[in-house]
């Protein structure tokens, strides 16, 4: 599903030149859950990054659902984006001034549906979450726990292969982010989405098929 | 997505209530503009309905002639009037009320007809008016020696005047009553712009001058052959003043005086004109700024919608689109306010003077958020997502 060879992402500055990824190469096949594990700073969300095409990576190739993104055009890479990958932040990232429904939605504003398909759509997400009883409130009116249950319902209410998952738990507490895990594994073993997450918990991480250790931003597991 | 649009708009109106004020006033104040501007463009668009050019107004304000004998002062300023016309750079003299194109004078009456009452201005003039003036004659003709002796007045009305009191019907021929005595009809005349480029056309008619109003006429009109220039001008003033004596002779040009008139209401509107666009200039330049300011203060959420499907055109076109639909919110209210002037009919303007100004104020405003919106569009599209991501 996402195979990377070689890649090496370098940030440089006028003065500063820094390796951020070290010839990594990865394979994750169809309906895995990986996890990547690593220091801060060791270019997990980099490469967290370079996976969901956010960023490219500055040497390497990357094949992700037998495309190959780097020759895609601005339109043509969101256009994937949307289709086949689904995002999950620490700091889940909603918009305040909208309804969970409508945090929800967002994905499919950007892709051909009606209303009344979005809504639905939407709706069944938050189902899958939980949070049926909460489309009508902000993300204000909710908790940690909660916002990131609408943040995973966001990333799956356009079904997409993929989910990027950058530390998902990392703002809740055990309960919370045992929940959200059991969420995952959830869509991971009924669905067979395949799942990247990043972590600094090693046992949420076990509860993944794989873990991969990242060491400044080398491969060392 | 306008409906998403409109939905993020209206969730944070208490963040944009300012800006959204600022947008209705401006809507307000160039819908002012543009209804002063429309009106005066259409006042300015219609025929002038005379020839001014070469044409020079005499005035003289000698002694009083109230007591003096009306058949002597007629025989008087007739012949200063022969005088005057023998002079071969001369075309046509004619003798007028002091109300004659483009003076300050005024000089009207209410009238009514079949239950419809208007003021309508008076002009006197005598049977030569035409040949000085040219006005174009519409229906029947000017006053002349056809009418001496006549047992009723002869008038010449303009269209304004055959509109309000004769719709549907020809008046020449017909009586009218001209304060307290009968008129009959005998001509009918384009409205003339004697008022000035900008003004608006009225009601008016033209009173035959008479033996009895050598006592109260001061003023004469002029037409001048092409090339008649400064030297005639000082032939005829030391000519007339030397027959005038003890008179003021004063020689004004009428396309001269045409541009003062014009001037007395274009400089007002260029001065209003002036104060909207420095007006226009801070709510653009605050407009910008906030928009800027908000684009830097949403980079994870432009981040967010580049991560799950947005282009950067795309988030480019959302920030103008966000701007339109805060000033669509503004403009709705604006709107109420602005049809409130054709509907109740303020300033008795027409309404497509109204209806016009408020097209062109909306699409003023609209044209104004999407130049203010466009750079701020701009930068927010070039946010790269995996970096606005990492910030928040």
């Amino acid at each position: 599903m996402i195979r990377l060879q070689n890649i090496e992402k370098v940030y440089r500055t006028d003065t500063v030149e820094t390796l951020a990824l070290n010839s990594i190469s990865l394979n994750v096949a169809k309906g895995e859950f990986l996890s990547i594990m690593g220091p801060s700073g060791c270019g997990k969300s980099t490469l967290l990054n370079i996976m969901g095409l956010l960023d490219a990576p500055t040497r390497g190739e990357v094949r992700i659902a037998d495309s190959t993104p780097g020759y895609l055009s601005d339109k043509q890479l969101a256009h994937f984006r949307n289709k086949k990958i689904g995002f999950i932040f620490q700091s889940y990232h909603l918009i305040n001034d909208l309804q969970v429904l409508d945090n929800v939605e967002l994905p499919l504003l950007y892709r051909k549906s009606t209303a009344r398909e979005r809504k639905a759509l939407a709706t069944a997400a938050l189902g899958k979450v939980g949070l049926s009883n909460r489309i009508k409130h902000f993300p204000s009116q909710l908790s940690g726990g909660q916002k990131q249950r609408v943040a995973i319902a966001r990333a799956i209410v356009g079904q997409p292969e993929i989910i990027l998952a950058d530390e998902p738990t990392g703002n809740l507490d055990s309960a919370m982010g045992n929940e959200v895990m059991d969420i995952l594994l959830h869509l991971n073993r009924q669905e067979g989405t395949t799942i990247v997450m990043v972590t600094h918990d090693e046992q949420i991480a076990r509860k993944t098929h794989r873990l991969v250790r990242l060491f400044d931003g080398a491969q060392v597991q | 997505m306008l409906k998403h649009l409109f939905k993020l708009i209206w969730n944070k109106k208490k963040q944009h209530f300012l800006l959204m004020v600022e947008i209705l006033f401006s809507f307000l104040i160039m819908f002012a503009v543009f209804t002063l501007a429309v009106y005066n463009y259409k006042n300015y668009q219609r025929p002038m309905g005379f020839d001014h050019e070469n044409v020079w107004a005499l005035s003289y304000y000698d002694k009083d002639r109230s007591g003096a004998d009306k058949d002597s002062l007629a025989l008087f300023y007739e012949m200063v009037k022969r005088t005057i016309s023998h002079a071969p750079e001369v075309a046509a003299v004619s003798f007028v009320s002091n109300n004659s194109p483009f003076t300050m004078s005024m000089n009207n009456s209410v009238i009514t007809r079949n239950n419809k009452t208007a003021q309508v201005d008076h002009f006197s003039a005598d049977d030569d008016y035409v040949g000085v003036l040219k006005p174009v004659l519409l229906k029947g003709r000017w006053y002349g020696r056809a009418d001496d002796g006549a047992a009723l007045e002869p008038i010449v009305v303009n269209r304004s005047f055959e509109t309000m009191f004769f719709p549907g019907e020809d008046p020449v021929g017909k009586t009218i009553k001209v304060g307290d005595h009968d008129a009959r009809i005998v001509g009918v005349v384009q409205d003339m712009k004697d008022k000035g480029d900008y003004k608006p056309l009225g009601p008016g008619l033209y009173q035959r001058t008479t033996r009895s109003s050598y006592s109260w006429l001061s003023r004469m009109l002029i037409r001048i052959k092409p090339g008649a220039g400064a030297n005639f001008e000082g032939r005829l003033y030391k000519q007339v003043a030397g027959i005038l004596q003890d008179a003021t002779v004063e020689i004004e040009h009428l396309d001269e005086k045409r541009v003062v008139k014009n001037n007395i209401t274009l400089i007002p509107l260029i001065v209003f004109g002036v104060i909207a666009g420095f007006l226009i200039l801070n709510v653009s330049l605050g407009l910008f700024g906030v928009l800027w300011y908000t684009i830097s203060k949403r980079k994870a959420e432009i981040g967010l919608r580049r991560a799950v499907g947005a282009t950067g055109a795309g988030i480019s076109r959302q920030v103008v689109s966000e701007t339109l639909v805060l000033a669509t919110i503004s403009l709705v209210v604006g709107l109420f306010f602005a049809v409130q002037f054709p509907l109740l009919n303020v300033f008795f303007m027409e309404e497509s003077v109204y209806y016009t100004a408020i097209l062109l104020a909306l699409l003023f405003i609209y044209a104004l958020v999407v130049v203010c919106a466009f750079y701020p569009g701009r930068q927010a599209a070039g946010i790269y997502p995996a970096v606005a991501l990492h910030e928040d």
